[in-house]
């Protein structure tokens, strides 16, 4: 086994000559190719993830820019909204009010009329009434009275009626 | 029956010829003859020239499925071995460290092969990749700090000026003494393993020399244990490979990186 430890000059120099050799062979024949084509795809890689990142980065921007004018829309329709309702408000109290107006006008006018209408009525009754009253005074009478008595005598009735009536109130 | 024989009969290198060319002061007659040994390890070369180049030049499906081999091993060499070392130099030392890993691999697994020799079995064959390491050493810390630098920064800064020849001393023998245990500690794992399968293997005739019944009754648990030891021998070259280029790629860094 003494052999197997003996220095062997020509072995060692074999050795390191064909490594070295192949050292060159393989840096051309293969390891350039190889490792070329390594690169090759990483730096295809790296392109993707750096447009991906980009890709990334524009889709933030773009999200926030949208959130932005989301939260801008939102802010104005808020101020439209109030806005109408404010104007809404405001004409419900003007029509309100035109509604009070008129009704008010109406029934003012109704009265007017009712009270007009009650003159009337109240008018045609005295005279009527004086009418039947004379009527049957002079039936009671059985005898005719001038006509101008009779207005004279009216005319004095009704204003002892109304001043009776004043006193009552 | 002599197992020593028969170790030596598997593991030591006999050359087919000789052909000596020079005669050196300390190494005596170097013989440039070619052996067993050497004609496995161009067997390694040619078998990583042919499948790597197929792979990184090749279109077939074939040869994708060999990249899909290849590519994370070398990925894993130059990710998690060279750049955290090196940094920016990776890339120029690569080539070397890729080589060398594929290399020690081959010849590993070659070695497990019946009939070829174990190539990184040889203290002469780890030698050469050693002293391939130290060269690799000097030359990268010459090429990145410079030939004055590179030899001030072998000592450590801080170092008191009169310790400074001592511990340069220290370090020089540091530095050959890393490149030898590079060497032992690959041409150690991978003899133990074809030590302890041929052990194994003969212990079928220790005991048949005794006992033929014995003999017959040791065969099952002999092989079986062989071959655990074979299996256990491919995770080993795999481990060797790994273990011999992270240690260059670290003693080179630091070659780099003074600091």
């Amino acid at each position: 086994m003494g052999e197997l430890l003996t220095p062997d000059a020509g072995l060692i120099f074999w050795t390191i000559v064909t490594f070295l050799c192949l050292v060159a062979v393989l840096k051309f024949a293969a390891w350039g190719p190889l490792l070329h084509a390594v690169e090759a795809r990483e730096a295809r890689i790296q392109a993707d993830r750096d447009a991906a990142e980009r890709a990334r980065a524009e889709a933030e921007r773009i999200q926030k820019e949208l959130e932005a004018r989301m939260a801008g829309v939102q802010a104005e329709s808020k101020e439209l909204l109030a806005a109408a309702t404010k104007d809404g408000e405001a004409l419900r109290a003007k029509l309100k009010a035109e509604a009070e107006a008129d009704a008010q006008a109406v029934k003012d006018k109704t009265f007017a009329e009712l009270a007009v209408e009650k003159n009337k009525l109240v008018a045609e009754l005295r005279k009527e009434v004086a009418t039947l009253s004379v009527l049957a005074a002079e039936k009671l009478m059985r005898n005719s009275v001038d006509e101008d008595v009779q207005k004279s005598v009216l005319a004095g009735f009704f204003k002892d009626l109304d001043a009776a009536k004043a006193n009552r109130n | 029956m002599n197992f020593e024989h028969i170790l030596a009969h598997h593991l030591v290198d006999r050359k087919f010829s000789h052909h000596i060319i020079a005669r050196l002061p300390f190494l005596g007659a170097v013989d440039l003859g070619l052996s067993p040994l050497i004609v496995t390890m161009w067997i390694a070369c040619a078998i990583s020239v042919l499948a790597l180049t197929f792979a990184a030049r090749s279109q077939s499906a074939a040869a994708r499925r060999a990249r899909a081999i290849f590519e994370p091993a070398a990925l894993f060499v130059r990710d998690d071995i060279l750049e955290p070392i090196f940094g920016r130099h990776a890339s120029f030392y690569l080539p070397y460290f890729l080589t060398l890993f594929f290399f020690l691999l081959t010849c590993n697994l070659l070695g497990l092969v019946p009939t070829m020799s174990g190539v990184t079995a040889n203290p002469n064959v780890t030698a050469a990749m050693a002293l391939c390491t130290f060269g690799l050493i000097q030359f990268a810390g010459i090429k990145e700090q410079g030939l004055v630098s590179y030899v001030v920064h072998i000592v450590p800064g801080g170092v008191p000026w009169w310790l400074w020849p001592l511990l340069f001393v220290i370090e020089v023998f540091g530095m050959f003494a890393k490149c030898i245990s590079l060497c032992i500690r690959l041409f150690a794992n991978m003899l133990a393993g074809h030590v302890v399968s041929l052990a194994f293997l003969c212990m079928i005739f220790i005991f048949a020399a005794m006992n033929k019944a014995a003999g017959l009754g040791m065969t099952v648990p002999a092989v079986g244990l062989a071959l655990f030891i074979y299996v256990m021998d491919v995770l080993v070259s795999f481990l060797q490979a790994y273990i011999f280029t992270f240690l260059t790629a670290l003693f080179v860094g630091g070659a780099v990186h003074p600091h």
